[in-house]
């Protein structure tokens, strides 16, 4: 895990983190310098995750390791919570293979879900921290990472246009 | 019988075939004491050699003790289980039951059990593992930038707020089309607008304004990719804000019959309260204008309705204007 994780191209430790607000707007002048001027970092508010998987004991496992990782970077947890009950995706077939419509089989596939929140992420923390769990979940838990980027409104939306 | 059968069959042919074929050199008569002895003689187009191999015994090696057996107590449990990998009674020196027995019995123990190898387990992400590669991994990390500790401060420097989602799933393809999604969103506050493109603005927009919250919200994915989806987003808001500037020559004929609202500033009310406030006023003198509460009550009165509160403000405005003191 370790070796595989030291063998990437880790870009993101390049990254200059921006001086807060009005300062990062000027972009840095790219042809003085062969090299290439500092990405500035960006700003994510919130990292929300949801892992669905048919095994509640897992999901609750990696949820442990998850947090005892943000613990570990420094990172802010939020809210973490799971729903009670899971959702129940059922089929009902006949039990014979087209008559007695009284004698039926159910089947059902119940799926557990689980939601973590991080708040105020940098770019690269959030890669690593992302990139680290993404690479342990285990087997047959899916997981849906939504990011809140911060940004500043476009240089060209700030004062109203002069000429229209 | 069946062989005695087949025996006989087997002279009877080959006298025929002596009969037959009385010419042939190679005749079976060669050696003639093979027949007196009671055996079927097999053809054998193989070399002899091969008939005679004997089938090779298989060597088993003994069943060797379980690893865990010879683990120290202090041992590095990271380096024995590195990563991620299905159970091995074997090599973890837990003792483990797991399964459903009979009422009183103790459950099935770990050899042989496929009870705990069907749960991807987490022996590799053990709280030493964790912050072992956690400490590897903080180098990588950044802090916080000092100054938007709070919401309110980041938003001062940073409203729009850009959210993709990223999925990971078990499926034979990794793409998945959500992921392409991207929701732009600002406060319409943090845009500067006078009132006619203000006006023009939330019309373009439509519902991606939500009037409560006074948030704006573009969420596109008709593009096939997340760059050009977002690059969408942004081409959208850009052309709403500009395109709402552009004052058109068929807006300057908007009758009193299309307006939306009631304003005080272009209707009858405001003639005539300048009518009754420059009653006699002589030739030249400067206009007396109706105050500025007085039109927002009268427009209130008119685009809220008629209620109490509203009715007793413009009751209140009209005394003012009309210098009629109250009691």
């Amino acid at each position: 895990m370790l070796q595989a994780l030291k063998t990437l191209p880790w870009t993101q430790s390049v990254r200059a983190l921006a001086s807060v607000a009005t300062s990062a707007t000027t972009a840095p002048n790219a042809s003085s310098a062969t090299i290439p001027a500092p990405e500035p970092d960006k700003l994510y508010s919130k990292l929300e995750i949801e892992l669905r998987g048919v095994d509640p004991a897992v999901l609750k496992s990696y949820t442990w390791f998850a947090t005892t990782a943000a613990d570990h970077l420094g990172i802010e947890k939020g809210k973490c919570w799971s729903p009670r009950k899971a959702h129940h995706d059922r089929m009902t077939l006949l039990k014979s293979v087209h008559i007695y419509k009284k004698h039926r089989v159910q089947y059902e596939v119940r799926t557990h879900f689980r939601y973590m929140n991080f708040h105020k992420l940098t770019g690269s923390t959030l890669d690593t921290f992302l990139e680290y769990i993404e690479r342990n979940l285990p087997e047959g838990v899916a997981m849906e990472a939504s990011k809140t980027e911060l940004q500043q409104i476009p240089e060209h939306l700030r004062q109203p246009p002069e000429e229209v | 019988m069946a062989n005695s059968l087949t025996r006989f069959w087997g002279q009877g042919s080959l006298q025929k075939h002596v009969v037959q074929t009385g010419l042939r050199g190679f005749s079976s008569q060669q050696n003639p004491e093979v027949e007196e002895e009671e055996e079927f003689r097999v053809l054998s187009l193989r070399t002899v050699k091969q008939q005679f191999q004997k089938r090779r015994e298989v060597k088993k090696d003994p069943v060797t003790p379980p690893r865990s057996n010879r683990m120290a107590v202090d041992q590095d449990w990271t380096a024995a289980w590195p990563g991620p990998r299905s159970f091995h009674p074997a090599s973890v020196p837990l003792p483990l039951r797991q399964g459903f027995t009979e009422r009183g019995a103790a459950a099935p123990s770990k050899f042989a059990n496929a009870e705990l190898m069907k749960i991807p387990n987490f022996l590799h992400l053990t709280p030493p593992a964790i912050r072992q590669q956690c400490e590897a991994l903080k180098k990588f990390c950044t802090p916080w930038p000092k100054g938007l500790e709070t919401e309110a401060k980041w938003q001062r420097h940073f409203p729009v707020e850009v959210i993709t989602t990223d999925y990971l799933q078990a499926l034979p393809t990794i793409r998945n089309p959500e992921a392409r999604r991207v929701t732009v969103s600002l406060k319409l506050s943090d845009l500067k607008f006078d009132a006619h493109a203000r006006d023009k603005f939330l019309r373009l927009v439509g519902d991606r304004y939500d009037k409560d919250t006074d948030i704006l919200t573009f969420v596109t994915d008709r593009c096939p990719l997340r760059k050009q989806n977002y690059d969408y987003a942004l081409y959208l808001l850009t052309a709403c804000y500009h395109e709402s500037f552009v004052t058109e020559p068929w807006e300057a004929t908007k009758s009193e019959a299309d307006m939306e609202v009631y304003l005080f500033g272009r209707n009858k009310s405001k003639l005539s309260a300048e009518e009754i406030l420059n009653w006699n006023a002589a030739e030249g003198a400067p206009k007396v204008e109706p105050s500025p509460s007085y039109g927002q009550s009268v427009e209130q009165l008119i685009n809220e309705g008629e209620n109490e509160y509203n009715l007793t403000k413009y009751k209140e405005e009209v005394k003012k204007m009309l210098n009629i003191a109250s009691q």
